[in-house]
């Protein structure tokens, strides 16, 4: 690929995660529904602090237990639980801002480009509640028109024990 | 030391008794923020009874270990060369450091990475640096093992242990309600606990969660958007009308939903494959009728129970015996959930796969159930710890004294009732037992037998 040509989808990719981010953000969740693929698959795998020793059992594996492993399904009901107003977890609702960091493609096969980026979720709600998860996430966006459709995203957290009462936002 | 004197607070038996009036079901809500009780729970509640520590499938080979909690105090979970699972509290006898800083992992031996003492997988204590040069062979290794617990043991590959040697043996303190809860697990035959615990803190009192357990009536409000986001249909599983509670010595109990007898009695009468293919006709991919043997386990009325079972103090049973949850105490407003998926060996891949789907997303802290607990226990313990909201009595009187327990032939007791409130008044009295006891004697000698008539 030609510089020009990877400076452009590096741009095109940026933007396509700032965008997204910013409708979590605006807790426009029922839009975000529509960048996802139809097969999309998001997960999130369980990390264990393990030693040195021990690295390959340091994430549960696809298929075990997760904290997310959803379809378009589950993904269409955690948004109607979202916008209901008796998610009691989500009422008064939270305020979320996705940093979106350190964005590199990985590959790029047909009309779909993998791609890792760092994110910070920071998630505030009632008065004193904080939260703070930082991660990794390996997405795969899929060429749709002349934007994408997000078909994976892999997420990577990088606490172990979930330091928060419950993880009622989206990563 | 005179009872009410000890070091940790200044309550005396009298006055733990009054925390909870079981007459009215009235609790003190200093017992769900209290640091002084926390600390004594500690010690007369966790220090005292068993804690579940693993399923044995969790730890298949030698130097498989896992680090969990009896209250506080963390301790290796590990098998040893010969095959047994050793509780050994992680903590070095030099120095006190923790030996395992992981949550799980295979070991040869523990090694401390302070002074690299060296522990053998059973907690001898086999190497010391400079044992010859610097402690000049002036220093007994046999008596600087690591502290075990002092009694381990399982019922159905589920490993439990304690700290107190004068405690009964694990099946005399499950009993009758406790084995037929853990029969719930196990009803379906050998199981295997799934790779990964979900594990997360809610800032709330443990027993808040525990209480919840048993408390049917939250369902439908508390989790309404389960309910309208498609989910899960809480009309399907609630029964409020059909509910049925046992009540266990210790503080154990079920309550919750339950099969009509007469429907029990039609499923009594079908083989273990028809019981397979009926259970294909029932909406939902994880919905089991229990084969034959599962009354052998959980007792010919206990084997109607779809509610939950708590093994006193911290194991929660769900799902009819598809996860557990322990409640590990973290300081008197803060608790670390651990998810635990568990399934039979023989299940078939189909089932297994839609098992693991509905439990990743029932609970845990992204599970549309276990959002909104999360939410209403943690404003539950901070909004009634004040100087005025604490002074109010928590009230667990619903159905007090309007229902009775009967006896069956077999000697098994439950009640069967509208949605209730037994459950939890029976866990909170129990505290008070466990609380007000001295030692194991003391809470033998005083502790309340499981009903039998009015409750």
């Amino acid at each position: 690929m030609q510089l020009a040509e990877r400076v452009l989808l590096q741009h095109e990719v940026e933007q396509f995660l700032y965008a997204e981010a910013a409708l979590l953000d605006a807790r426009r969740y029922r839009d975000w529904l529509g960048l996802l693929a139809d097969d999309i698959h998001y997960w999130m795998p369980i990390r264990r602090t393990v030693t040195v020793g021990d690295l390959d059992m340091e994430f549960t594996k696809p298929g075990a237990m997760a904290y997310f492993d959803d379809d378009r399904q589950l993904l269409e009901m955690r948004v109607k639980k979202l916008e209901a107003s008796t998610a009691w977890s989500e009422n008064p609702p939270s305020r979320s801002r996705h940093l979106v960091t350190n964005v590199r493609i990985a590959g790029v096969e047909g009309d779909e480009v993998t791609v890792e980026a760092c994110f910070h979720l920071y998630r505030t709600r009632l008065n004193s509640e904080v939260d703070g998860w930082v991660g990794r996430r390996i997405d795969v966006l899929r060429r749709a028109g002349d934007s994408f459709r997000l078909a994976r995203r892999h997420i990577f957290l990088d606490q172990t024990v979930i330091l928060a009462t419950n993880m009622s936002t989206l990563f | 030391m005179p009872d009410g004197e000890r070091a940790n607070g200044s309550w005396s038996r009298a006055s733990l008794m009054s925390l909870f009036d079981r007459e009215r079901g009235v609790l003190d809500r200093r017992v769900l923020s209290d640091e002084s009780l926390y600390r004594l729970e500690l010690e007369r509640i966790f220090a005292r009874g068993w804690n579940f520590m693993c399923h044995e499938s969790q730890l298949p080979n030698t130097g498989d270990y896992l680090v969990n909690y009896i209250g506080e105090d963390q301790v290796i979970v590990v098998r040893d060369e010969s095959g047994r699972i050793n509780v050994l509290l992680n903590t070095c006898r030099h120095r006190g450091n923790a030996l395992c800083r992981a949550e799980q992992g295979r070991a040869k031996s523990f090694v401390c990475t302070y002074h690299g003492w060296n522990y053998g997988l059973d907690g001898r204590l086999i190497g010391v640096p400079g044992l010859k040069t610097y402690y000049r062979d002036d220093l007994d290794l046999e008596r600087h093992g690591l502290v075990k617990a002092a009694q381990v043991d399982s019922h159905l590959g589920f490993v439990f242990a304690t700290m107190a040697a004068d405690a009964p043996p694990l099946s005399d303190y499950l009993g009758d309600v406790g084995l037929a809860g853990l029969g719930m697990v196990g009803a379906f035959g050998e199981v295997e606990v799934i790779d990964g615990i979900q594990k997360n803190v809610i800032d709330c009192n443990w027993k808040i969660a525990v209480d919840n357990l048993f408390d049917w009536y939250h369902v439908t409000y508390s989790h309404a958007s389960a309910n309208s986001s498609g989910f899960t249909e809480i009309a399907r599983f609630l029964q409020p009308n059909q509910q049925m509670v046992m009540l266990g010595e210790y503080g154990h109990a079920i309550s919750g939903p339950a099969m009509p007898k007469a429907r029990q009695d039609q499923i009594d009468g079908l083989s273990d494959e028809q019981r397979v293919e009926m259970a294909k006709t029932l909406p939902g991919n994880i919905v089991r009728i229990r084969p034959k043997a599962a009354a052998g386990l959980m007792g010919a009325e206990g084997v109607r129970s779809l509610g939950h079972p708590n093994i006193f103090p911290n194991l929660w049973i769900t799902l009819g015996g598809l996860q557990m949850c322990l409640r590990l105490p973290r300081g008197p407003s803060s608790t670390e959930l651990w998810w635990y998926t568990v399934v039979p060996k023989n299940a078939s891949p189909e089932f297994r796969r839609q098992a693991i789907r509905f439990c990743n997303h029932a609970f845990g802290p992204a599970g549309l159930f276990e959002q909104d607990d999360g939410e209403n226990w943690s404003q539950s313990t901070r909004a009634a710890r004040g100087v005025s909201s604490g002074a109010i009595g928590h009230h667990l009187g619903m159905g007090v004294g309007r229902d009775r327990v009967t006896v069956s032939a077999t000697g098994e007791r439950f009640i069967e009732t509208c949605i209730n409130e037994h459950a939890q008044r029976w866990l909170y009295r129990s505290w008070t037992e466990w609380m007000a006891a001295r030692d194991w004697a003391e809470l033998r000698a005083n502790h309340s037998p499981a009903p039998t008539a009015a409750v």
